[in-house]
């Protein structure tokens, strides 16, 4: 940082940051090199692929019934909206019907899945924007949607519920009257965190106007879910390409036209109460009958797409199959790939210490990018700053301003 | 984007809607217009047309036409790409560019030479498309001529040259001797 006080030549004046890659323990991870100016980002590029696994090369070795367990397992925040999307792309493929039951079930999990999801979100990104509140208050009520995911499938994470040809539980009565009653509490607790996004200063300084991803720019990077949806676009596969039982729910989707993180925020408080009026409506009116029917072992040649839209946007699978019981291709697109390219826009022309929480905005799979190196290339220095000495660094850098 | 009636859904058939789609019918006939502007401009560039179900449409074309079928789609609102599909046919490499116009997929299909698996980019038409390419250019190798920077997106630095895990002549066993591995 001394060549930026001192006023050395051009040269000199921008500095190269790699930010990442991350800790190995969290599901996605990405390298971000920042190219600073004084304080403003001026570029921005990325790399990916630090847990790389080779699952789409995997699902070719494995057959139907083992890969929908491998696939379950791409993400651990969103794995319902894999298998969701997994189990009725097989469906599709080897023409049966889902029995109508199977269908509002997928779509109830899949729904408190997104509450789930967005909550833990919503608290990341107080934590970001140093709000430790706001992340204590929602990851409580968070648990909450976890423990119902757990009475209704058994477990909190990997849920094993859904299946080809239905889902492998039913829901009963009770159940039914638990998942209610915690909705209302959800329901109260998010008008008060949308009275907080609407009016708390701290986070409106940190929020408003930054990040900014214009309308045509969501659109030419081709972005999803509330990412495009916080920028004005109305993209939404739930509505676009009805799947579940969506086609048969009345819901909204929600847009603000902010371009900025606080709209995103916005989008995503908004979302959950949609989602609690969703499951809601589906529990009112869940059809009687089987929830799940016998599927043959082997898919005849076929080719099919699949689409969801998972917590974080589109989640597109294709699959091509050859008659046996094993895939030929299986091609998965996660939302936060399709989000990415959206990034630099983000970054480039804001300050670096709105990086975090511009690139937390997108919710992409990682939250705990654990080193950030700072160089600086024209005197050759280097240091190592932990995401925490950035996040204070953006806190301090906020207060003297 | 355009908007969509809420209530169109309930004026169709249960059965149509169970399939997957339920939009009502203005953006169906929109897709056949684009394929009649597709046939117009691309000609015998088309090899086959497909609609399995509603809302997936399934276009074969000439590798040369693809920059041009691309520009004629984006005309007609297919502007999200959603991702681009790479598959081993064996001899030749197969690429699924898939866009879409309100929640209708156009899926084009181009087929590439196995021994010379070039194409060229779209990014200049959809900056959207930078990151596919880079990713599909990783797992088949598969050259996006014109593509600003095509470097490694989700492979190791170190992984082997010309090793593409996607290839089908490359089995699971191979990949591990590759790296070193047992």
């Amino acid at each position: 940082m001394k060549a930026l006080n001192e006023g050395d030549a051009e040269a000199t004046s921008t500095f190269q940051i790699p930010l990442g890659p991350q800790h190995p323990a969290l599901a996605e991870s990405e390298s971000f090199t920042l190219t600073v100016d004084g304080e403003r980002v001026v570029d921005a590029s990325l790399r990916i692929g630090y847990v790389h696994r080779g699952i789409e090369k995997a699902l070719e070795a494995g057959t139907y019934i083992q890969n929908l367990y491998l696939i379950e397992r791409i993400c651990g925040i969103c794995s319902h909206a894999h298998t969701f999307c997994y189990s009725q792309n097989i469906d599709e493929a080897l023409g049966i019907e889902t029995p109508p039951r199977a269908r509002f079930l997928r779509t109830i999990l899949m729904e408190l899945g997104r509450i789930h999801s967005h909550l833990l979100w919503l608290g990341l990104a107080g934590h970001e924007v140093g709000f430790d509140t706001l992340f204590m208050y929602t990851w409580r009520d968070r648990e909450a949607i976890m423990d119902l995911q757990e009475l209704i499938t058994g477990n909190r994470v990997n849920f094993a519920f859904y299946t080809i040809g239905g889902v492998r539980r039913d829901i009963s009565g009770p159940t039914i009257e638990r998942i209610k009653k915690v909705l209302k509490v959800i329901r109260d607790r998010m008008r008060y965190y949308k009275w907080v996004a609407l009016n708390e200063r701290t986070f409106l300084k940190r929020t408003v106007g930054v990040g900014i991803l214009r309308t045509e720019d969501a659109l030419r990077y081709c972005a999803v879910g509330p990412t495009a949806r916080g920028s004005n676009v109305k993209r939404d596969v739930r509505k676009d390409d009805p799947h579940g039982a969506y086609d048969e729910i009345p819901f909204n989707v929600i847009t603000y036209d902010g371009c900025d993180v606080a709209s995103r925020t916005l989008v995503r408080i908004d979302e959950i109460l949609e989602s609690a009026n969703i499951v809601e409506y589906a529990l009112d009116h869940l059809p009687s009958g089987p929830i799940r029917v016998k599927v043959p072992r082997s898919v005849p040649p076929n080719e099919t797409i699949s689409r969801v839209e998972a917590p974080r946007g589109e989640l597109f699978h294709y699959l091509k199959s050859n008659g046996t019981e094993k895939p030929e291709r299986y091609k998965v697109r996660t939302p936060t790939l399709a989000n990415l390219a959206s990034i630099r826009t983000m970054l480039v022309g804001g300050y670096l210490a709105d990086v975090p929480i511009a690139i937390a905005s997108i919710d992409p799979c990682f939250c705990c990018t654990d080193r950030v190196t700072v160089i600086n290339e024209g005197l050759g220095s280097r240091e190592v700053w932990t995401l925490d000495r950035l996040r204070k660094y953006a806190e301090d850098w906020y207060r003297r301003r | 984007m355009s908007e969509r009636g809420e209530g169109e859904n309930k004026n169709e058939s249960k059965n149509a809607n169970r399939n997957g789609n339920g939009n009502g019918n203005g953006n169906g006939n929109e897709s056949l217009e684009a394929i009649e502007a597709l046939k117009a401009e691309l000609g015998k560039a088309i090899l086959e047309v497909r609609q399995p179900r509603e809302g997936r449409i399934f276009v074969k074309i000439e590798r040369e036409a693809l920059r041009k079928a691309v520009a004629v789609l984006m005309n007609r609102g297919f502007i999200h790409l959603t991702t681009i599909t790479g598959i081993d046919l064996g001899n030749e490499l197969e690429l699924l560019y898939h866009l879409d116009r309100n929640g209708r997929l156009l899926s084009l299909s181009v087929k590439v030479p196995e021994e010379k698996p070039t194409i060229p980019t779209i990014t200049d038409l959809i900056p959207g498309a930078t990151l596919y390419e880079r990713e599909v250019h990783d797992l088949l190798g598969i050259v996006f001529e014109g593509h600003p920077n095509l470097s490694r997106l989700v492979l190791p630095e170190d992984w082997p040259e010309g090793l593409y895990p996607l290839r089908k002549k490359y089995s699971v066993e191979d990949i591990r001797k590759a790296l070193g591995g047992g």
